[in-house]
Formats: structure tokens, sequence, C-alpha cells
């Protein structure tokens, strides 16, 4: 056998989880993933991955290094379980469980769209799976973000293609501009985005505004926006300053609330990939909270403002488990398990640059293990194995688990 | 205690309305899980005497797993922080797991407090087809409750499609395959075609239906021709449970006239409406509301083949999540706004709406939601067809459950009650006219077990004849029928002590519960088609099937 394709595969690269790559294998390789557009075919690359297994730097043997994880782990006083990309919904419940045993903090990719996650707390959502937007959409506003950087497919596979009946709207905020081919582009200064949103919001309702004049394309797309039949939003989730800001996010979903009183609307988040989506809804569905857990004091706390990165930065956490690629980690969460105590267990862990104590490559999930991932509007996809790798990441994590021990004392 | 493969459970008041069984002291046998007709003498003895034995209870409706009961979990994280539950230490001394409650718990949480209310199996009770995959990994870890789903349909455009070219075979084949392809357990109708005009955009007053024969999209779609065709779908398909139907204008003044006309859609054929206190209002828009359970329970008392559940408001907080989107869109805006609102619109297949809400005994509609449920358990003549529910977490949550038994039970304690709620739309109520009826220990053990396992075709389930699964509930008699049904003395599961006085013992995996009926397969080659032009999800990667 030299040659094997894997059809309706899903890939992970970002948060638009397409399913629909054609992944061709030859001599072991990957030398195809048809569909797939650029940051997907990087996403898959030949499907190669290191497959070694070290304790303190020094090559060592799976069963070594799944014991000096669990010694490390149990010997915490201030254990940190951090899920970073690339691994399963199955892979994300074990390391949550270790999280409980361990009365960790748990923490996850899942907080880069933090500002998006505890604005939806707020007020709740308005918005749809992609697909929906895809067929009722008559107008789409891509607020600040052109997804061709980022989320390749995303105009292609969700927003549809172009036709007479829906227009596209390019919103520009300073250097966060809306895509180029925009059929018209509203411009808004950086400082005046949440009050154009407000003011945006307040037309909506119907309510009678002197809006200073600088905010009278604003005004005009809201009117624009009250006259379709089914108005979508596109904004980005993911980091950047204006992203990150709560007032902004908050703004974006009340926004798109009240225009479902004179027509539809739906506000899609983008978000990134490796499965964060999945770990926000494992760690919701586990311990009622999307990201930054903290099973301190032996129940599930939300800790959305003193999550990995801060616990880190502030010193608190001695020892850690990284379940997941650790080069998807952002950069401060990184930085910060330098010099700590920790076992990363997950795709390419053997190349972490902070110097973990106990690395186990793993396959990655959605190329060499099978399991659930999530795509960015919360739809549960199949991953499927296109070749086979190192150790399954999911059996790993749960022999670690299982080597813990159960916690038989307060 | 130990569980041992062989347990006699010896000397308990025994109530088993499916073998005819009306408070005898009997021995209840068990052996490898299963009940049996006997055991020899020397098999490890549980002392029931004095106690109260039941099968374990069944819920036939409730929101515990899958998209939309996640997307109400992550909206509420004050509601958990407020209720942390710390890891159960178990028998062998280890700890399960940790979780957090509210009115919608973590799925660990949602499974150890069934058990600990004496429930063993629960239907989740809408889930969309494309989310599947997600309520299965839910169940996954949702311990001790054997749980399956109703998988929603009736606003799918590819079934509306069907019913617009007057393809009734294809219709059902296209369901039988739905059901398999999601290892779903049932057809779930909500709001039969409210909910695609909803997402078909436009603006107030053209986005739900009204009535059974307003057009949905096709003239020759409407609600009527959905609930007919899916109901004949699921009646052919000889499904265990057949459709179970949230009716049309839910919550409205005045829509019994809807969900009676409903119920006559589809007369004579076996048909189960959901939630029927949400559906039993008379009055009109802008007018006062009113209870019309009278009406709505003459005709389900009169009609063998429908059956119901009546989702019971409780007063305190609960969470309305519920594919009916343009429902919750009302709720979230017709207060004053400013409550908390989620909407999901599911491509191609349904929607989600979710709106926190707290019901006051103060308040007249919640005063008058609370009467018409409790009408509607009181005048119903045969309670094998009228089950036990606050649609939880809708009406209240799983928990409110032995306060629901003690207002059904006690009736100087609902008179009680009934003089502190608000009055203001109790005019009609048959409560008022002082129903005096009160539940028997046996009917209560109808509506909390057997009827709803005879409803969902749970042949092993509700019931403690020879062949049942063991899952037993064994109850501290006490006067007051709440602090009764909230602390069973024991619950087994599968005949595994799983709790015990109010502590969690053991916590084995529960089963899945699924169909897959069979169906002319030549209509997958259509569906393929319809995938690969409409959907975003290939349909290789559709519904919850294990990938290799």
């Amino acid at each position: 056998m030299t040659e094997r394709a894997t059809e309706h595969v899903t890939c992970l690269g970002c948060g638009c989880a397409c399913d629909d790559i054609g992944v061709v294998v030859k001599h072991g390789r990957i030398t195809q993933a048809n569909n797939a557009c650029a940051l997907g075919a990087a996403w898959f690359g030949d499907g190669m991955v290191p497959a070694e297994i070290r304790v303190d730097g020094q090559a060592a043997t799976l069963e070594k290094a799944i014991h000096k994880a669990a010694t490390l782990l149990v010997r915490a006083k201030r254990p940190l379980v951090y899920i970073a990309g690339d691994v399963s919904c199955e892979a994300q419940r074990e390391a949550v469980a270790i999280g409980d045993r361990l009365h960790a903090a748990v923490d996850s990719l899942a907080a880069t769209a933090a500002a998006a996650v505890l604005a939806a707390q707020r007020r709740g959502r308005a918005t749809a799976t992609l697909g929906e937007i895809r067929r009722q959409a008559d107008l789409v506003v891509f607020w600040a973000v052109d997804p061709s950087e980022r989320y390749p497919r995303f105009t292609a596979r969700y927003t549809g293609e172009r036709r007479a009946s829906r227009a596209v709207i390019g919103v520009d905020v300073g250097p966060s501009r809306g895509p180029r081919d925009s059929d018209l582009r509203v411009t808004i200064a950086p400082d005046d985005e949440v009050d154009a949103l407000a003011i945006m919001r307040a037309i909506v309702a119907g309510r009678d505004l002197d809006a200073a004049e600088r905010f009278e394309s604003a005004v005009d797309l809201a009117r624009r926006m009250m006259r379709a039949r089914y108005a979508a939003i596109v904004a980005d989730g993911e980091p950047s300053s204006a992203a990150a800001d709560p007032d902004r996010a908050e703004a974006l979903v009340a926004l798109a609330q009240a225009l479902n009183g004179p027509t539809r609307c739906a506000l899609a988040t983008l978000r990134a990939g490796g499965n964060r989506s999945g770990a926000d809804a494992v760690l919701t569905w586990q311990t009622g909270f999307p990201f930054a857990v903290d099973f301190a004091g032996g129940t599930p706390a939300y800790r959305p403002a003193r999550g990995a990165r801060v616990l880190l930065a502030g010193g608190e956490i001695d020892a850690a488990l990284v379940v997941g690629s650790p080069a998807t980690l952002p950069e401060d969460v990184a930085e910060g398990l330098g010099g700590k105590s920790v076992a990363v267990v997950g795709p390419r862990a053997s190349a972490a640059t902070f110097g973990p104590g106990v690395a186990i490559d793993t396959g990655v999930a959605g190329i060499h293990e099978c399991g659930t991932a999530f795509r960015m509007d919360d739809v549960p996809l199949p991953l499927r194995a296109s070749l086979p790798g190192p150790p399954a990441a999911l059996n790993v994590v749960r022999t670690i688990r299982e080597r813990l021990g159960a916690r038989t004392h307060e | 205690m130990s569980s041992p493969a062989r347990l006699r459970i010896a000397g308990g008041t025994v109530y088993d309305p499916t073998n005819g069984v009306d408070g005898v002291v009997r021995d209840v046998c068990i052996e490898d899980g299963r009940i049996v007709a006997e055991l020899p003498r020397d098999a490890q003895r549980l002392d029931a005497g004095g106690m109260v034995v039941m099968p374990g209870g069944v819920d036939i409706h409730s929101h515990i797993a899958g998209p939309s009961v996640n997307h109400a979990r992550r909206l509420s994280p004050e509601e958990h922080a407020a209720d942390a539950m710390p890891a159960p230490r178990l028998e062998d001394a280890t700890l399960a797991r940790s979780g957090t409650g509210g009115t919608v718990p973590t799925t660990f949480a949602t499974g150890y407090r069934y058990a600990g209310l004496g429930y063993t199996t629960a239907m989740e009770a809408a889930v969309a087809p494309l989310g599947a995959r997600h309520a299965h990994a839910e169940l996954d870890d949702t311990p001790i409750l054997d749980a399956g789903f109703f998988v929603l349909l009736g606003n799918d455009d590819y079934l509306l499609r069907q019913i617009a070219a007057g393809e009734t075979a294809r219709a059902r084949d296209y369901a039988a395959w739905l059901l398999g392809v999601t290892r779903g357990y049932a057809i779930k109708i909500v709001n039969p075609g409210g909910v695609a005009l909803w997402k078909s955009g436009g603006s107030d007053g053209t986005r739900n239906v009204t009535g059974l024969d307003d057009i949905v999209g096709s003239t020759s779609v409407t609600p009527r021709k959905i609930l007919e065709t899916l109901g004949a779908a699921a009646n052919a398909l000889a499904l265990p449970h057949p459709v179970h139907v949230h009716s049309n204008n839910l919550g409205q003044p005045g829509n019994y006239a809807t969900t009676l006309a409903s119920m006559k859609a589809l007369g004579g054929q076996r048909a189960h409406f959901t939630h029927l206190q949400f559906h039993s209002y008379g009055g009109e828009r802008g007018k006062p509301w009113q209870s019309a359970a009278r009406d709505v329970m003459e005709y389900v008392n009169a009609h063998p083949e429908t059956s119901v559940d009546v989702g019971q408001v409780m007063f305190g907080p609960a969470t309305t999540v519920t594919a009916d989107s343009p429902v919750e869109h009302l709720l979230a805006t017709s207060t004053g706004g400013g409550r908390k609102w989620v909407n999901v619109d599911i491509e191609l297949e349904s929607g989600c709406g979710i709106v926190p809400y707290v019901y006051k005994e103060k308040a007249a509609v919640a005063a008058l939601q609370w009467a018409v449920g409790l009408e509607l358990f009181l005048l119903a003549k045969d309670p094998w067809r009228v089950v036990l529910s606050t649609d939880h977490p809708n009406g209240g949550t799983f928990l409110s459950y032995p306060e629901l038994i003690r207002l059904l039970m006690d009736r100087s304690y609902r008179d009680e009650r009934l003089k502190a709620v608000n009055q203001k739309l109790l005019g009609g109520s048959a409560l008022l006219d002082g129903l005096s009826r009160e539940y028997t220990l046996q009917e209560i053990a109808i509506v909390t077990r057997a009827g709803p396992a005879r409803l969902l075709g749970l042949t092993n389930k509700g019931h403690l004849g020879p062949g049942a699964d063991a899952d037993v509930t064994l109850y501290t008699s006490d006067a007051d029928r709440a602090k009764m049904f909230a602390t069973p003395r024991y619950v087994l599961k599968g005949g595994t002590v799983v709790v015990e006085e109010g502590q969690l013992r053991r916590a084995p995996a529960g089963q899945r519960l699924s169909v897959r009926p069979e169906y002319d397969t030549a209509v997958t080659k259509d569906l393929r088609r319809f995938f690969e032009q409409n959907a975003t999800v290939s349909f290789a990667n559709y519904g919850a099937e294990a990938v290799p």
C-alpha cells in the first residue's frame, strides 16, 4: 500500500473546521490535502510528527514518563492543567478530570476569546450556526475583520457565494479592516467604535437621537441593517487589542440582539483553531464554566480574571500538565511555564521551548487520532485519522489520570 | 451496603402498578442486575420493613444534555457559583466528580442528583440532529442515568421540502434514517413550522405561525401537514415512543384552541403532547389570561391514544430553554427587556432560545401557570397518560419533584399554598372550586415511573416484574411527602446500590437508549445530494456514528 486517501477529514487549522478535506498519503506521508486553504495545508503538513518521549530532556520509556508526570502532579501544591490545541474533546474530558482530581486550576485556549465569552455571559447571544447565515443572510457586515487572513475559507463556506441578493459591507476600524471587495465600506475611528455601536443600537431600538456628524455612516449602516431581511454581523473573537475590549464585545452582542426587533440578525464570532471551542464546551458541561476554572476549593470556581496567564505570572503555580500542542500556547502562558515543573502531553511536546520535565509526543487530533472537535459555532464534528502516529493523546492522558489514583481524602 | 449479584429486598411495601401491586408487603428479588421471581433463601437481604418500594423514576421530558443545554449552562455562571457541588465520596472511599448546580447543572451533578431523587432513567427532550454528537458526549459524562434523546424534526428544510412535494414515504424514510444516524430515541416536534418562519427572517408578525393551517413557505406546508406526516411516520415505523409534540403558540393566551386542534389532527393515533401546562390557557392577546385546563383535560381523558406530560411550573428560579426560538424572543422582549437572551438559529434544522426566568408566586401569570399545571394533574382520569414533569429546567428544576408530589398528595398543603399565590387570573381555575383529589402512592408511582416507561416503550423500566432492570427506589415513609421523596433510603440502579440516605455510594455509567428503525435506503442518495447543495457539514460526518 503506497497511496491512501481519506475523505471528509476535518481540519483544525482555524475555527472554520472545514470537514471536506481529502487527505492523500503516499509512502507514509501526506502529499495532498485537497480543498484545504494555505493555512489548512500547513496544519496538515506532511503528517510527520516527532514521536519522542523525554524525561528531564533524556529519552525515556512511555511508562517512565507517565509515572514521572503523575508523580510531579501529585506532589504539586498548586497545579495547573492547561488544555492547548490539537487534541480531541475526548482527551479534553480526561484533562478536566485530572484537574478535578488534583484540585488544580484548569484553563484552556478558549480563554483567548474571553471578551466575547464574558459578553455572552452578561447578555446572552443572538447567533446562528454558520450554515444558517449562508442560507438566510441578505446582508453580511464584516465588523473590522477580513476573514481571508486568519479564516481563509470562512467566506466561501459560511457566508456564501456573492450574489445579487446578498450585500456585503465592510466596517473599517483603524487598521482592522473589512474585506477588500465589500460592496460598501464604513469607516469608524477606533476611539468611536463602542459609541458607534451604542448609537446604532439606539437607532435600531427606535430612539430619536442627535448623533454627531462623524457617526453619520454608522447611523446609515444601522438603518440599512434594519431594512435587511436577515442581517449577519461577523466579528473576530480572537485577540487583538480591539477584540479584547469587553465593552466592544458587549456592544456587538447588544446590537445584534436589538436588530431582532425590526428584523432578524445573527452575530458570528470568529474563533481560532485547534479545537479550542471544544475545550470551552467540555469545561462548560463538566464544570459550568467555559474557561479559567479553579478546583482549588474542591469545587469548580470561575476565575475569569485569574486564568492561567495571571496565575503563572504571579508565581502561584508550581507544576503544570499541558494537554495539547505547546506550539499553540499563548506566548505569555508558554513563558510562564518556564522554570516550573511541567509535563506536556500532545503533538510535538518534545519541541516545547520552555523545557518541560516530561514531554510525551502524541499524534495530532484530526491527523493521527479520531475523536470529536467543535467548530467555532459550536457544531460538533468527527475527527478522522489519515495516518498512524505516535501514542494517542487520549490514551496517554487517561493513563496518567488512572495513575494518579483515586483521591481518597479532601 | 455492598451490591451483591443476588439481593432480596425484604419486607418492603411495594408499589408496582404495571404488575398490579398496590402497596403490598412483599420481597423484590434481584439477580445480575435484573428482577427475578425468586432467590435462594441464603441470598443477601436488604431489610425494607416499613419502607416504600417503587421502580426507579423515569423522566419522560427533561433538558439535560446537548448544545442548547450547554448554551444555557454557559449563560449562568452566577447560578453555578452559588451551588457548587464537591465531589461525592463513594463507598470505596474514592471521590466521584465535582460539579455545579443551579437550574442547569453540570453533567455529573445531573446524574448524581437525579439518582439522589430515585430517578434512574431520563430522556433529553430536544436535540437538533446537528448537535447529536455533542449530546451523546454529554450523556457519556452523565453517570447512573439510562438516557436517550428526542431528535428535533418539523422545522427542518429537508422534511418541509418532502411535504411540499407530497413525498410522504420519503419523509418517513428520512425520519427513520435520521433517528438511526443520530442514535436518537424518538421524534420531537417543536412549534411545527414556526421556527422555520422565525429563521427565514423578516419583521414581526411574519415570523411565527399562529395556527395549524398557516402557510410555511410552500402553500402545501402547514403545521397540520407537519404533524400528520411525522405522526404517521412514527406510527408506521413502530417507534417505541410516538411523536413527542410541543404544540404551536406555547405560552400564549388562548392557545388551548391550538392545542386541542393539534390533538385532533393526530386523533386516532398515538401521540404525546408535552408540557401541556404551557399550552392550556384561555383568554386572548391583550386580554386577561385564564385557565383552560378543564377543556384540554376533557379531551385527553376521552382519548386513550393521547398522552401528555404536564410541565408544571414551580415557584423559584428556572431557565427557559427551547427550540421554540420565537417564543424566547417574545419572553426576552415582552417584559421590558434587560433579560439575558440567547438565540441560535440552527442550519437547515431548528432553533434554540434561552431566557433565565424566575416564577414568583406574587406574579399573576406565574400563579396561573402553577394552578393550570395542578389542575391538569387533578383533573386527569387516567394517570397512565399524564406524566409528572416540570419540563426541567423550564418550569422549574427536577429537584422540585418532591415538592410537586406533596402538592398532589396533600390537599391541605395545596390549599394553603393556593391562598398565598396571586389570585388575579385564577378566576376560571378548577382549583378554586376545591378540587379535593389527593394522589395516592400508587398514582405517584404511575406518573413518575410506570406511566412514562410504558409511554416510552421501555419494557424493562418502570416496573418490578421478573426481567425488569433492577432499578429500584426505597423510601422511608413520611407524612411529609416532599421530605419522603427528596431523600430515598436506598436507590438501586441495575441492582447496584447507588444512593444510600442521600449519599452517593457508587456512580456507574448509564446505558444509552436509542432506536434504529428500518427504512428504504434509496432516500440516502437524495439526502447526499441535498447535503452537498445545502449543508456545511459533510454528509459522511453528519449524525453521531463513530468514524473509523
